[in-house]
């Protein structure tokens, strides 16, 4: 199989994940703060430097990031923590499911109003839209996803943080495209995001960091702290991992941080971009395919296609059929396609990680020659 | 009893034989033109209980052989089973009559509750048609074969401990190999030959009659019916008699998924050898915008446009429901 479908999850895992995780089910066991003795302080430790591997991201103390799911999980907790009765919330056409979805059921339950800045006709953010909102709109949140899991587009969370900073909004950050692929350092006030996509952790793990505000949890239970008290705790992070942890996977993200494994965020992008500049490159020679490429400056390494000759699901039961593992579809970006002109078929989603192969992109390119 | 007066008259029937049917439970798999035809003359003449199980709806290309729906149950797009049973229940309330709408799958008929006397093949694919050979070999329940493609038909049954569909044709014939409703047309008067074939030997059966042994063929376009004599034991090397291995038991039914955000359906049939150009071939007559390219089959039939690809990968678009595209699929494209 080629794997070209990274921004869902990556894929491989690399063997030091694999061994990181393998080496918890073999010999650890058991979790941070789950009892005393040597398994347990080394399951605290992993987990310790898992959370200060996302820290050096975020520029934010290691204690103020609380493990979650997922971005899924993580999206609805700040989401639910944040919006108050009658708020208004500026976001933007990029957003995923996790936020869209979430957004309209608080909608109802809490009488939000929700102004979607939509993208300009180049596939950018303009800034001056979401200006201009924040001065008539005058939104108590802003949300917006770093960049879009549909076109690649990257936007400037930072210079967008700055706005919301003045208009006197919160800004939650979805970062799940960029950490540890972009500068996720962008004085967001949360920031939430999923691990196993880039930073290659197994599915089942994702983050909430609160840099600057104070969230409610949003579930209660164990924590393997205040054993006895009957009130859930309110101290950051076990306020908001109530229940077992998923000490596998975060040991797999921990595994990821360590000096001998680590890259940076540039290297990681670096390697994985240039696969997919190449391919979007020659795949724009071709007469009937259509990149629906984003003019940002920065841009992550995803790339959406139509074709003229045929449609979307067709091409992604082909390729399916080669051992070519895409994407087809929405890619549950519900309010982009409109103003992508995609929103009865959709795109095939091409994305690409660090071992994405020179074969692999030729692979990809004569299939579409072949057409 | 005045509701059975004349059938009990007849030789071989009598009152024990109608207690006998009013005691019996029959399965019907598939409610299109062989289906409703059976139901109706079973539900008549009095058994006891009538499990029916179709996956589709009914359409106006059905009504013109298929007895017991009406133009506004094409119109609404009925389930066939529910309209069935409306109708069955209003010609006979005595018989209790359970309709499901359904894949006939191996799971579905394990899942049934309770012992059935008989199963009538009232199916238009020989995929299901081994998998009732196969269940009814196991759990050794007679059923009676039925085919209807043109002016041709032919009907077996099939008793416990064989000869069964197997000793005849090992395995499922290609279905490039075999005509269909859609391609090859389909009269009512093939349909009436077979049943009455099929239903006077479901009397026979329920009532503890002995069957006729071979097989039921006939044209009735040519006017030719008979019986060809068939060997009364079952063949040495068929796998589900001799062996008692019934392979369609464990292949897995169709997959089929709906699009995410699409009103297309995926059919995958899993491992497959379709013939795309055999497969144009036969489609070219039948249905519309038919297109070939070295990587798919593109044609449009039923209000459906379909994509094949080889190997049998199918995308349906134009519909959302799963079991309606398994049934499209199976009609157009094969029941293999």
């Amino acid at each position: 199989m080629i794997y070209l479908d990274h921004a869902a999850t990556s894929f491989p895992k690399s063997p030091a994940v694999l061994a990181a995780m393998q080496r918890w089910f073999a010999d650890v066991g058991v979790s941070a703060s789950r009892g005393s003795g040597t398994r347990c302080q080394l399951a605290a430790a992993e987990t310790r430097a898992a959370r200060q591997g996302l820290a050096r991201l975020l520029g934010c103390p290691a204690t103020r990031i609380a493990f979650v799911s997922g971005a899924t999980e993580g999206l609805n907790l700040a989401l639910r923590a944040l919006l108050r009765d009658g708020d208004r919330v500026l976001t933007t056409a990029f957003e995923h499911s996790s936020v869209v979805r979430p957004l309209r059921a608080l909608q109802r339950e809490r009488n939000l109003q929700i102004e979607i800045v939509p993208p300009a006709a180049d596939g950018s953010l303009p800034l001056a839209a979401v200006r201009t909102a924040l001065q008539t709109f005058r939104p108590q949140l802003l949300v917006f996803t770093h960049a879009s899991n549909v076109t690649g587009a990257c936007f400037d969370a930072a210079a967008l943080c700055s706005l919301a900073r003045e208009g006197g909004a919160t800004t939650l950050l979805d970062a799940s495209q960029t950490i540890g692929l972009v500068e996720c350092n962008v004085g967001a006030d949360v920031v939430v995001a999923s691990t196993h996509k880039a930073l290659g952790s197994p599915p089942g793990l994702g983050f909430v960091a609160a840099l600057t505000r104070e969230l409610t949890p949003q579930k209660q239970g164990g924590t393997g702290h205040s054993r006895a008290l009957e009130d859930h705790p309110n101290t950051w992070p076990e306020a908001f991992e109530a229940g077992t942890p998923n000490t596998p996977a975060i040991f797999g993200l921990a595994a990821a941080f360590h000096p001998q494994n680590h890259k940076t965020a540039a290297q990681r992008l670096a390697a994985s971009l240039e696969p997919l500049v190449s391919l979007s490159e020659r795949l724009a020679t071709m007469p009937h395919v259509r990149c629906l490429l984003p003019n940002t400056e920065q841009r992550v390494p995803v790339l959406s296609l139509v074709h003229a000759q045929y449609d979307c699901a067709e091409l992604g039961a082909m390729l399916a059929a080669q051992d070519l593992h895409v994407r087809t579809g929405h890619h549950c970006a519900p309010w982009l396609h409109a103003h992508l002109g995609t929103d009865t078929t959709g795109t095939v989603r091409i994305s690409t990680g660090t071992c994405t192969t020179a074969a692999d992109i030729d692979a990809v390119v004569a299939f579409f020659a072949s057409l | 009893m005045e509701r059975y007066s004349r059938q009990v008259r007849v030789t071989g029937i009598g009152e024990a034989g109608q207690q006998r049917l009013a005691q019996s439970r029959v399965l019907i798999v598939g409610c299109g033109a062989l289906g409703t035809h059976l139901a109706d003359a079973l539900v008549r003449a009095g058994v006891g209980e009538l499990v029916l199980v179709d996956r589709d709806i009914v359409e106006w290309s059905n009504l013109q052989r298929q007895v017991l729906f009406s133009e506004a149950d094409a119109k609404a797009g009925t389930p066939k089973a529910i309209a069935a049973a409306t109708r069955l229940r209003e010609a006979n309330s005595e018989v209790r009559i359970l309709p499901h709408v359904a894949d006939c799958s191996a799971a579905f008929l394990d899942e049934l509750p309770g012992t059935l006397s008989l199963v009538l093949d009232g199916t238009d694919n020989f995929r299901t048609r081994y998998l009732l050979n196969d269940w009814c070999g196991r759990q050794r329940v007679p059923w009676i074969y039925g085919g209807a493609v043109g002016s041709e038909g032919a009907a077996m049954v099939m008793l416990p401990g064989g000869p069964c569909l197997r000793c005849l044709w090992p395995e499922p014939p290609a279905h490039t190999d075999v005509g269909n409703c859609e391609t090859a047309g389909i009269l009512a008067p093939t349909i009436a030959a077979v049943t009455a074939f099929q239903v006077a030997e479901a009397l026979k059966l329920l009532v503890g009659h002995a069957s006729t042994r071979g097989v039921f063929t006939c044209d009735v376009w040519r006017g030719s019916y008979s019986v060809l004599p068939l060997a009364q034991h079952p063949a040495a090397d068929c796998p589900a008699c001799s062996r008692r291995e019934f392979p369609a038991l464990h292949s897995a039914p169709h997959e089929a998924v709906t699009l995410c955000g699409r009103d297309a359906v995926q059919v995958d049939p899993g491992s497959s050898a379709l013939d795309l150009t055999a497969l144009h071939l036969r489609l070219l007559p039948v249905a519309t915008d038919v297109m070939r390219t070295p990587h798919l089959l593109r044609f449009a039939a039923d209000g459906c446009r379909f994509s094949v690809f080889p190997g049998g990968r199918a995308l349906l678009f134009g519909v959302r429901d799963p079991l309606r595209a398994r049934a499209l699929y199976d009609r157009w494209i094969g029941g293999l």
